[in-house]
Order: structure tokens, then C-alpha cells, then sequence
């Protein structure tokens, strides 16, 4: 099943052009990974996406075309995490989780009980109900991203974008996030489609790679496609060596 | 630099020579010119004007056109700040407040020539400026905006100081204006001087300036010592800009477009920059003063030449603001730390109500009689109210207006700088205030009334054109109102200069009074206001969700465009009704917020609220202190109000962050 469907999908900003010539389908109940050198387009794909920019081609969401979804029905099917989460000056975390349900009551409809039955529901599932009434600043870097996905859980969204939601957290917390992440994804069926930038943990995580080089696709498939010498190198023009684990898992270290 | 670059700056070189030329044939022909030596013994009356008036007018165009440019582009190299200039940063404004100050009060220091006090002026504004820049990053926008809040208070306190002493106005009034009018060579002889010295530093600054552009944390790993390659830089800015303040007085902008047209003609390198700016430079000045000259011909000078420059400063911020980068990274902008936050607002809200009402009272009762304070007996209270219950209540309505207008900007933008003061209403209100009051010969209240809501409908439609850009970050918008502001002050100032009795009327208009206010124009406020509030309330879920910036509101099906849009029109609206009656410039729309969010007021509908209950008091308070503090006369109420506000901001944006 296709939730995305891309088809010749280019990017222009004056002087460049960011993405040429995608063409892909991205499936639907999976983690797909975007991965790429810097400058590759891999977020612009995500903004794309989550239409934050303007784009020529053709991309459908769930089989109609980006375009003719209205903004609310778009954001009831699919919510967005920008690459840098803002910070929420004076807002608790229940508050800020809160404002996941603005698709669905808008600026001027009741906040009733079944949004806060949502609510408290999306902060257990993303372990912070215990820190509901702490202000969103005074928590630490990995418990301020599981709020903000606790945020796009209460948007009741069957599709989740984020853009690098691990990189500005140490191994630690980046894992736990990870493994949110793919829980979210497996056991409550959503769709998953992440920016990431560590190849390894793309390849943990992920259930579909999307590789992007210079504006376009280096590679798509599996992360045994992936994981190997000769696709890395293409992928991050540098040479790669694949180690594999105990485990069977297999890692990718510079050679 | 392109072939058709270089033919352009000749042409435009040939032809300020031509205006020039034509204006001096004008006086006399050729043949009749002087020769060299100039002796003015043995010359007519027309060949001394030409020697010592109309020649070094032309080359002092020239000079001060260059030093500006190199001003401009020594600023704009040090705080990698492409709308840096002397007066978006507000050092012009600094020293015409110094010339002010020092021209009424202490008239011997300027004995020794205008330099020195104009230098001090602008040191002071330039260091006030970037102290409050250190600790935001040195953010070109916040840059932007706290030199034009040191500009405007600057303005404000030399409008104040002038309206006290109202038999310097002339002089003073026609110092501002820039006019390049010369009675000898001396003024070109110090300006070439100082010119020579500066552009000396600057090529001893140009190769650490080149290393600086790398950025502070990349220079000082090449081993540059920033503090001292930064102070230097603008010291030499500063002392440029100084001197032709001191000289011509207020020529704005010709710092901004001098480097601006470098860039753009191609000027890539920093040595590059320093020399093309100041080149261009001289051409814009010259250009601007030869038009002046074509204009007034035979006629006289009809305005100033750093008026015109004015005019051309604004259209050229809006032309530059999309091409600003590096907007400033999230959180840089809070310098003070997390604001606490109060788990039970209401009490807070509920004392403020208490506060302002028992203030009403209070004020409405007590009054101060010859030789002391006096609580009213019935007689005169039921006297006295029908003149005092409008303007108590027209005072607390604009105030909370403006502080509803604050607040909602600062939310819509995330940056706590935001205020009704720099979104260009006020700017655009003034200048149909003044349009009514020249062209028409008796202009009625109504009149006005109608002038003024114009303007500032007009300045608003001009910054919601710019919000309709769909790529533009919030935060720029308040570029597009500074912008507007710039290009009113600018006309204003050359109104001004023309020195007849009407500039009075305009001025005192500007300082804002509310002693004219009737009951029905006073509820008719009063309305207005509530009605605001009533509107800041019904958007609050934007208002909880616009700080957290685009990304997070277009993910959440905010429409941006069209909440922007609305916001920007409450909050231009409102300014527009306060501005009428308290004036242009009073800080309760960046103070009130403010305040409300230190004493814990977090959520938008608490916010705002309390935002508008301290905005009315404030003006409450500020209304009785203008009454009072100069009885029997009375203070302008919006002058008054910002002569409070502007050093409380000030002090409020040194802070020390966390």
C-alpha cells in the first residue's frame, strides 16, 4: 500500500535546484528513513511532504494529489516535527500537547472531553504524562522531543514526519526517541517517514531506506540494500566498510 | 565590476556634475567665474556666493556623501549586518540629540566646534545599541529594532527639550534637516579631514575585516582579537558619522545605500566594499543635492537636502529586507531568562481590575490647587468631571489599545521587541496629521481626524502587503513597519524645516495631549478597545500556537497567512485610534506586555488581559503625571509616557540573561 505516491517531484530556488527528477512511493505502516550527505535534499523532501514548500511534479497523499487536500483535513491525516522544535516560552506540557488537537476543534471550537481523553492518552503513550504540568523549557533535550511527539500523537495523525528528531541528542536519549518512534509506528499503525542523519541508526530503526544524492534518488529499498561497501560509497561518496554484529545486525564505519 | 556598472557610476557622476553645473551657471556664467586664488576683496557679491557658497556645496556633497558611505559600509562589515547604517542604528539620532542638549543647556561646549558633543552623542547611542546587541547575538534584526527604539527616544527627548524652549526652534529645526548650505570652506576642509582619517583606519581595518566576516567564533580561532577589530571598526564608523552630523546635521541613509549598490554592482570583497561604498555614496549625496538645487532654482531652497535622502531610505529598506539572511536563531532573543509563570492568575488579574478602578477614582477626586493638593468638595467635583472623566477615560482606553496591540504583535512575531511603536501606523498617522495641516488652509478637527486615520491605514496596507508574502519570517514584518517609520520621520523632519508656525501645530500633535478629548470621542475609544480585547481573546488558540513559529503552525493547520494578516489589521487599527489621541510614540505597547509576562501572566488570554489592564494604568498614571508635574501647565501626555517607558525599556534590555 502507497502513502505516498512522488512522481517527478523538482524543487527550484533561485539559482539551484534542490531536488530534480524524484520519482517514489513511500509505503504505508512502515518507518522509512531519508537519508543523504548534507545539502542532499532530504529535509526539503520532508517539507515537501508536509506541504511546507511549494514543489513542480506530482505528489499524492493517500492517493489524492497534495494540492486538494484542504490545510485541516491534511493536518487530521498528517503531522509535521520542524527540524529545530521551537522553544515554548511559559507553556506547560499539557498545553503544549494540546495544541495537537487544534486540527480538530479549530480556533474557536470547545476543547471537550473527548480531546482531553486525547490528550492524556498521547502523553501516556509518549511516557510524559507524569511531567504534564512542568513548563516544556525546564525538561531535558530527549524529554522535550517526547513531548513534542506526544503533540503529534494528540493530532490523531496516521502519518508522522520529523525532521533529524535526534540530532541534538546524545546516544542515550536519541535510542529511547528511536524506539518510540518505532513503536509508534508498529503497534499503533502508523506511518513513519524520518530524516535521520547516522546511516547506523537509520539502518536500526528504519523498516524502508530512501538514500538521496545531490537533489536525487541514490537509492531506495531495505536496509540490507543499503548496507553494504559499495551502495555506502555511492550514497556518501567516501569509502564505507560493513561490519556485522554478533547479533547478525550489520554497522557501517568509515574504511 | 561589470562594464555597465562602471558607465553607470560615471553617468551618474556626469550628471550630478551637470545639476551642479546648471544651478551654478544659474547664478553666473562661466566667463565671470572667480579665479583662484578666492579673495572675496576683490570679488562681486554673485562671484562670493559662488566661491563660498555654491562651490564648497558642491564638494561638501562629495565629502559627507563619502564619509556616510564608509560609515555605512564599515557598520555593515563589522555586524555582518546588511541594514546597518548610522541612522537605522540610531548614532545619527544620538548625536542630533547631543547638538540639542548642548545648544540649549550648555551652549559654551560648542565653542569649540560641534564635533566633539556630536562624537560624545553618538558613542553614547552607538554603545547603548550594541550593548543591548551583545546580548542578542548582535541579530541584524533586533539590531534594527533597538537602534530604532534608541532613535525614536532620542527624537523624543530632543522634541521635548525643543518644545520647552521654543525660541531655539528654528535653528534647531533647520540643523536636523541636513541642509548642505555653506558659507565658506571650512566645513569641507574639517569633513576632508576627518574623511582622510577615516579612510585610513579603514584600510588598516580592511584585511581583520576580512577575517571578521568569517564570524566571531571563526575569527577568534584564526587568532583575531574580535573585541578590539569590532571596536575599532565602528569607532571609526562612529566618528564618520559624527562629523557629518555635527556638520550638515540628519542625512540619513546615504550609509545604507551607499553599500547596498556596491553589493549589488558587484562589490564582493570587503576591500572592494570600503572602496565602492563611499565612491557611491558621494554620488547620492551629490545627485540628491544637484535635484535640490534644480528644484529650488532661482526660487530658494525649498526643503533640505537630508530630507530627500530621507525619502529615499524608506522604499530602500523595503527593497533590502527580503535579502536579509540569517534571521536570528530560536531562543537568542529571550535575554532575560524564563519569565516565572503563575499557576493561579485570576487574583493577579482581579487586583489589577481593583487597581486601575480605585486609580480612576482616586485621580478623578484629587487635583493639585496653587500652593498645594486639594481632594474636591461636591461643588467642584461635579464641575470639574465633565472635563475630566473624558480624558481619564480616553487616557486608560489607549493605553490598554496600545498595550492589546503589543502584546498581540509580540506573539505573532516570538520576538519581545515587537511593539505598535516600529509597525509604522504611528509613522503613517503623523504623516497625514501633517499633510492635513499644510495643505489645507484651516483644517477643522474632523479633518484631522480623517488625515490621520489615512495615513496610518495606508502605512498599514503597505506592511500587510508585506505579510501576504508567504516566505517572509515573521519577525521582518516589524522591518516593513520600521521601514515606514523611517520614510514618515523623514518627511516630517523636512515639514519641519521649512520653520513656519504650522511645524508647531504638527509638534505638538507629535508629543500627543489628551486635554482636547471629548466625552463621545473618548467612549467612542473606550470602545474600541474593549472590542479589541474582546477580538485578542477569540484568536487566542493562534495566539498560543504563532510563537512556536512557522513549521509548528503550518503543521498544525494554522492558516498563517490569513492569521497574520488579521492580527497585523487589530493591531494596526488600534494603534491608529490611540495614536490619535496620546501621539506617535509612547512605549505602553512594548511596556504593558512586558510587564504582564514578568508578573507571570504565560497563557494568551491571560496575557493579553493583563497587558491591557497595566497598559491603562500606566497611560492613567502617565496622564496624572503629565497634568501634575509641570502644574499649572500641562506636560504632553505621550511624551510624557515615553520619558518614563523609554529608560525602563532601556534598562530592561540590559539585563543580564539567566
Amino acid at each position: 500500500m502507497t502513502l505516498f505516491d512522488i512522481q517527478d517531484l523538482t524543487v527550484d530556488v533561485p539559482g539551484r535546484r534542490l531536488l530534480e527528477g524524484i520519482s517514489l512511493a513511500v509505503p504505508q505502516g512502515k518507518v522509512t528513513g531519508l537519508i543523504g550527505h548534507n545539502g542532499s535534499g532530504k529535509s526539503t523532501l520532508l517539507k515537501v511532504l508536509a506541504r511546507q514548500i511549494e514543489a513542480g511534479g506530482r505528489v499524492e497523499f493517500e492517493g489524492r494529489a497534495l494540492a486538494e487536500w484542504n490545510a485541516r483535513d491534511y493536518a487530521r491525516r498528517l503531522a509535521f516535527l520542524p527540524q529545530t522544535t521551537p522553544p515554548a516560552e511559559g507553556m506547560l506540557v499539557r498545553e503544549l500537547v494540546a495544541l495537537g488537537r487544534y486540527p480538530w476543534h479549530g480556533a474557536l471550537g470547545r476543547f471537550g472531553p473527548d480531546d482531553e481523553a486525547t490528550v492524556a492518552r498521547a502523553m501516556e503513550e509518549c511516557g510524559v504524562a507524569r511531567f504534564g504540568d512542568r513548563l516544556v523549557d525546564t525538561l531535558s533535550g530527549g524529554e522535550r522531543q517526547r513531548v513534542w511527539l506526544a503533540m503529534m500523537v494528540a493530532q490523531q495523525a496516521s502519518t508522522l514526519l520529523l525532521d533529524e528528531p535526534i540530532s541534538a541528542l546524545d546516544i542515550a536519549h536519541a535510542v529511547e526517541v528511536m524506539r518510540l518512534v518505532r513503536r509508534m509506528c508498529h503497534e499503533e499503525g502508523r506511518s513513519v517517514v524520518v530524516v535521520l542523519h547516522e546511516v547506523n541508526m537509520a539502518a536500526q530503526f528504519c523498516d524502508h531506506i530512501v538514500a538521496l544524492k545531490q537533489g536525487q534518488v541514490a537509492l531506495e529499498g531495505p536496509p540490507s540494500d543499503l548496507m553494504q561497501a559499495a551502495r555506502l560509497e555511492a550514497v556518501y561518496s567516501v569509502k564505507m566498510e560493513v561490519l556485522r554484529r554478533t547479533d547478525g545486525q550489520t554497522v557501517a564505519v568509515p574504511a | 565590476m561589470s562594464r555597465a556598472a562602471q558607465i553607470g557610476l560615471a553617468g551618474a557622476g556626469l550628471l550630478a556634475l551637470a545639476l551642479w553645473a546648471w544651478a551654478a551657471m544659474g547664478m553666473l556664467p562661466v566667463a565671470a567665474w572667480p579665479r583662484l586664488p578666492f579673495r572675496a576683496g576683490e570679488m562681486s557679491l554673485d562671484q562670493i556666493l559662488l566661491a563660498f557658497g555654491m562651490m564648497p556645496r558642491g564638494v561638501i556633497a562629495l565629502v559627507a556623501g563619502a564619509a556616510l558611505g564608509l560609515s555605512g559600509a564599515l557598520l555593515q562589515t563589522v555586524l555582518r549586518n546588511p541594514v546597518a547604517d548610522p541612522t537605522t542604528l540610531g548614532i545619527s539620532s544620538g548625536a542630533q540629540l547631543a547638538l540639542v542638549l548642548a545648544t540649549i543647556f550648555a551652549p559654551g561646549l560648542l565653542v569649540e566646534g560641534r564635533w566633539p558633543v556630536a562624537v560624545a552623542g553618538a558613542a553614547l547611542a552607538a554603545a547603548l545599541v550594541l550593548a543591548v546587541g551583545a546580548r542578542r547575538g548582535f541579530a541584524p534584526v533586533t539590531m534594527v529594532i533597538v537602534g530604532m527604539l534608541v532613535g525614536l527616544t532620542a527624537s523624543a527627548v530632543a522634541t521635548a527639550v525643543t518644545l520647552s524652549q521654543g525660541q531655539y526652534l528654528l535653528s534647531l529645526v533647520i540643523w536636523n534637516g541636513g541642509s548642505l548650505v555653506q558659507q565658506d570652506w571650512s566645513g569641507v576642509l574639517s569633513l576632508a579631514a576627518v574623511l582622510a582619517l577615516g579612510s585610513l583606519a579603514a584600510a588598516l581595518l580592511a584585511r581583520p575585516l576580512r577575517v571578521l566576516s568569517l564570524g566571531v567564533e571563526g575569527a577568534s580561532g584564526l587568532g583575531l582579537n574580535v573585541a578590539a577589530v569590532r571596536s575599532a571598526g565602528i569607532a571609526v564608523a562612529v566618528g564618520l558619522a559624527a562629523a557629518v552630523s555635527a556638520e550638515l546635521g540628519l542625512i540619513g541613509f546615504v550609509g545604507l545605500a551607499g553599500p547596498a549598490l556596491a553589493r549589488s554592482l558587484g562589490a564582493r570583497t570587503i576591500p572592494q566594499r570600503l572602496v565602492l561604498s563611499p565612491v557611491i555614496g558621494a554620488l547620492i549625496l551629490s545627485l540628491c543635492d544637484g535635484a535640490v538645487l534644480a528644484v529650488a532654482g532661482a526660487s530658494g531652497e525649498m526643503f533640505p537636502t537630508g530630507a530627500l535622502t530621507g525619502l529615499i531610505g524608506g522604499p530602500l529598506l523595503i527593497w533590502l529586507l527580503p535579502r536579509l539572511r540569517g534571521s536570528t536563531p530560536p531562543g537568542r532573543e529571550a535575554a532575560e531568562g524564563a519569565a516565572p509563570r503563575l499557576a493561579r492568575p485570576m487574583p493577579l488579574l482581579l487586583g489589577l481590575l481593583a487597581a486601575l478602578i480605585a486609580a480612576a477614582l482616586v485621580l478623578v477626586w484629587i487635583g493639585r490647587v496653587p500652593g498645594g493638593w486639594a481632594i474636591l468638595d461636591a461643588q467642584s467635583f461635579s464641575d470639574f468631571l465633565p472635563m475630566r472623566l473624558p480624558r481619564l477615560i480616553a487616557a486608560a482606553s489607549a493605553g490598554a489599545a496600545l498595550a492589546t496591540a503589543g502584546a498581540l504583535l509580540q506573539r505573532l512575531t516570538g520576538n519581545p521587541l515587537a511593539s505598535p511603536e516600529v509597525l509604522g501606523v504611528s509613522g503613517g498617522a503623523a504623516l497625514g496629521f501633517a499633510a492635513v495641516v499644510y495643505l489645507s488652509t484651516a483644517a477643522t478637527g474632523p479633518m484631522l481626524y480623517a488625515g490621520t486615520m489615512t495615513g496610518g491605514v495606508v502605512a498599514l496596507a503597505l506592511v500587510a502587503a508585506y505579510v501576504m508574502r508567504r516566505d517572509m519570517p515573521a519577525e521582518r514584518i516589524l522591518l516593513a513597519g520600521i521601514a515606514v517609520s523611517a520614510l514618515a520621520s523623514a518627511v516630517l523632519s523636512a515639514m519641519m524645516a521649512s520653520g513656519d508656525a504650522r511645524s508647531w501645530t504638527v509638534l505638538a500633535w507629535l508629543s500627543g495631549s489628551s486635554s482636547a478629548v471629548l466625552m463621545p470621542g473618548a467612549l467612542a475609544l473606550a470602545a474600541l478597545a474593549l472590542l479589541l480585547w474582546g477580538a485578542a481573546l477569540t484568536t487566542a488558540r493562534w495566539l498560543t500556537i504563532l510563537p512556536l513559529g512557522a513549521g509548528v503552525a503550518g503543521g498544525l493547520s494554522l492558516p498563517l497567512r490569513r492569521a497574520r494578516l488579521l492580527l497585523i489589521l487589530l493591531a494596526g487599527l488600534a494603534t491608529g485610534a490611540a495614536t490619535v489621541l496620546v501621539g506617535p510614540l509612547s512605549f505602553v505597547g512594548l511596556m504593558a506586555p512586558h510587564m504582564a509576562r514578568r508578573a507571570g501572566l504565560a497563557r494568551p488570554m491571560h496575557h493579553v488581559t493583563g497587558a491591557a489592564l497595566i497598559g491603562a494604568l500606566l497611560m492613567l498614571l502617565a496622564d496624572f503625571g503629565a497634568r501634575m508635574a509641570g502644574f499649572p501647565y500641562e506636560l504632553p501626555l505621550g511624551l510624557f509616557a515615553s520619558l518614563i517607558g523609554a529608560p525602563w525599556l532601556l534598562w530592561l534590555m540590559m539585563r543580564t540573561g539567566k
